[in-house]
């Protein structure tokens, strides 16, 4: 049993990079918001970043698995129409939407897995397909943002179960224990299989169907979360409300560290990769960069950091 | 002269027999029942003009879905999200340079592609050297362009179109529309470079089996490099054909044809995998996104019922197309 910790472990990780990042980001962040400190920015951050950070785990499982899903985002906007649309005042009623809402991502999230797994089609393609399919559907209930959602579901959202431990920690929680169990399943071992080399996998007796499968549902279960986060948090149905959710939680499972043929990756990496980004838009904006000049330095930042990101693998492969 | 450009396109071991069943002409067929539908549902939609006008919408998408085509054809997983923001800044920078003066078309015409280039090469390095996936990259660099032509405008873009640009770009000659003859012409120089030029097999070779062309001596990164910033120099000349057509410049205008432009060439049989395609597969399918759309308008459906309808067409056509019952 080794008793000293194998520091090359660590940094040759693939998200070791984006760690480094995410520190930096932090104290660029505290250096220009004075009360980055305080509890109430923090609550707030973990409001805004939450499903973000949900949606990249969900975005980080599929590409692990060796493929994209560019429909989270539409999957959260429908969920949450069809959310704020049923949702009445009585607790019977929150309860039943929430489940039905989950379902309804489960649902649309097994939709797109068996199609990628029965057909091999290319996912990307695919799932910009279902992506427009489910916004259409969304719009054609809600052309408008409007529904209802009762103001005390919002405010049990937004409020502290304890004092000092914000509601919204619990689903963070939630997720990283989920996630922490998962990694010790032997299902964890045949994502980073089938991501790695479907054929090997295969060949090595992986059920590549029912693994690629499985990885859809569990990430229709954080699109979920993530559908009940925004819902709650902005007390609206809006059918555009999930469109940046996409490609951002590609770019946050990218700067995570993971690869995107599959296979390579912590799954820490697109927590921490989220993070980033939510805190980037908050340095931009500490920063007092003009709302011109934020679109252009969040790509070059996106930019930056996977180039950072590349590093470990151009050292891996001069050391040969 | 028709064969000619039959012979351009199909390889010599394609049978008569095959070449009717094989994708490119799926979509030839899909094409014509498509205005057939039209006609059925919009009595007057196979008027000359009508179709025209039609046409007519499809050429930038058509002109960016070359660039894409380029770019998916050389492998990797190449694609170029960043097409519809190349094709926004064109639309600027044209109208800047161009400033409503016929004198200036040579200097827009050198210096818009020029910027497109540019901005097509930082992403094609960055692919090919530092190896961040083509999606990520051309996805980051759409926000930087989007971002630069904010900084440039200000958020007012200047400028408009001379009036000659502005005749080349609605006028007609014989009633068919300047810019369908640009398309045809395009189409017939693009079909020769990809199949019989030098440049063209290269692509297809690095496509197909990089590893294979790199030890033939084809320096594979350098050439990737090249035809992404080819498909920015396109995607930033599309802008300025769209700005000859609108007149006066809009910021954002190219937002809607990123994605589109994937999805043509996924219609007109050109596999995302690369090596395999043909610059007519996505003129088929830029026609068909065109013209569905345009009938979806016509019917004066809610934008939700627009988008169902393409999700759906997409998803079928994906499966169809690509799909295969896997052994597993």
């Amino acid at each position: 049993m080794e008793k000293y910790i194998k520091w090359k472990n660590i940094y040759q990780n693939p998200s070791f990079p984006s760690f480094i990042i995410l520190i930096a980001i932090i104290i660029l962040n505290a250096f220009l918001q004075h009360n980055f400190f305080t509890y109430r920015a923090f609550k707030s951050n973990l409001l805004t970043f939450t499903p973000l950070i949900l949606t990249s785990v969900a975005q980080g499982l599929v590409i692990l698995v060796g493929c994209v899903d560019l429909s989270l985002g539409a999957t959260i906007s429908l969920v949450t129409v069809l959310m704020a649309s049923l949702m009445g005042d009585s607790l019977f009623s929150m309860v039943i939407v929430v489940f039905i809402g989950s379902g309804l991502a489960l649902l649309m999230s097994f939709i797109n897995g068996f199609i990628i797994s029965y057909f091999d089609p290319p996912p990307l393609l695919t799932t910009y397909a279902t992506s427009v399919l489910w916004f259409g559907i969304a719009l054609f209930f809600m052309p408008t943002p409007g529904g209802y959602i009762p103001s005390h579901f919002s405010k049990m959202y937004r409020s502290d179960l304890f004092p000092r431990f914000p509601v919204v920690l619990l689903f963070l929680i939630g997720a990283f224990c989920f996630l922490f169990f998962m990694s010790k399943t032997r299902f964890y071992k045949h994502i980073y299989a089938v991501g790695g080399n479907e054929e090997a996998a295969y060949a090595n007796g992986v059920n590549v169907f029912i693994t690629k499968i499985k990885v859809f549902l569990l990430s229709g279960i954080f699109i979920a979360l993530a559908s009940i986060c925004v819902v709650a948090q902005t007390a609206t149905g809006d059918a555009r409300s999930g469109l940046s959710f996409s490609l951002n939680s590609v770019a946050a499972s990218i700067i995570g560290g993971l690869s995107f043929s599959g296979g390579r990756g912590s799954i820490i990496g697109p927590i921490m990769g989220g993070l980033i980004l939510g805190l980037l838009i908050n340095v931009l904006y500490f920063a007092n960069i003009t709302s011109f000049y934020q679109e252009f330095m969040k790509g070059i930042i996106i930019i930056f950091s996977l180039a950072v990101g590349a590093i470990p693998k151009y050292l891996k492969t001069r050391s040969l | 002269m028709n064969n000619n450009k039959f012979l351009i396109l199909i390889s010599d071991k394609t049978t008569p027999k095959e070449f009717l069943f094989s994708k490119l002409a799926i979509s030839f067929y899909a094409i014509i029942l498509l205005f057939v539908f039209g006609e059925i549902i919009l009595p007057g939609f196979i008027s000359f003009s009508h179709v025209m006008s039609v046409l007519r919408l499809s050429v930038f998408l058509g002109i960016v879905a070359l660039g894409q085509t380029f770019v998916v054809l050389s492998g990797n997983e190449g694609i170029d999200l960043s097409v519809g923001s190349i094709l926004s800044i064109g639309v600027v920078l044209s109208a800047f340079f161009l400033n409503g003066q016929n004198i200036n078309i040579p200097k827009a015409l050198l210096f818009t592609p020029s910027v497109g280039l540019a901005f097509g090469l930082i992403s094609g390095l960055a692919i090919s050297y530092i190896e961040i996936p083509p999606i990520i990259m051309t996805l980051a660099m759409a926000s930087v362009v989007e971002g630069t032509s904010l900084i440039i405008t200000k958020g007012f873009p200047t400028g408009n179109a001379p009036p000659l640009l502005e005749t080349i770009g609605n006028g007609k000659i014989f009633n068919i529309p300047y810019l369908i003859i640009l398309w045809i012409l395009l189409i017939i120089i693009a079909s020769f470079i990809l199949k019989k030029t030098k440049w063209g097999n290269l692509l297809y070779g690095v496509g197909s089996n990089s590893l294979t062309a790199e030890l033939s001596g084809v320096r594979v990164k350098r050439f990737r490099v090249f035809v992404y910033g080819i498909c920015g120099a396109i995607a930033a000349l599309a802008g300025l054909f769209l700005l000859s057509y609108t007149g006066t410049p809009y910021l954002n205008l190219g937002a809607t044809y990123t994605m589109p432009s994937i999805a043509s060439l996924a219609i007109g049989g050109i596999s995302l995998a690369g090596g395999n395609g043909n610059y007519i597969g996505a003129v088929t399918g830029c026609i068909i996104l065109t013209t569905l759309n345009s009938i979806l308008v016509a019917l004066r459906t809610t934008e939700a019922v627009r988008q169902i309808t393409l999700g759906l067409l997409l998803l079928i056509l994906v499966i169809a197309y690509t799909g295969r019952r896997k052994r597993w």
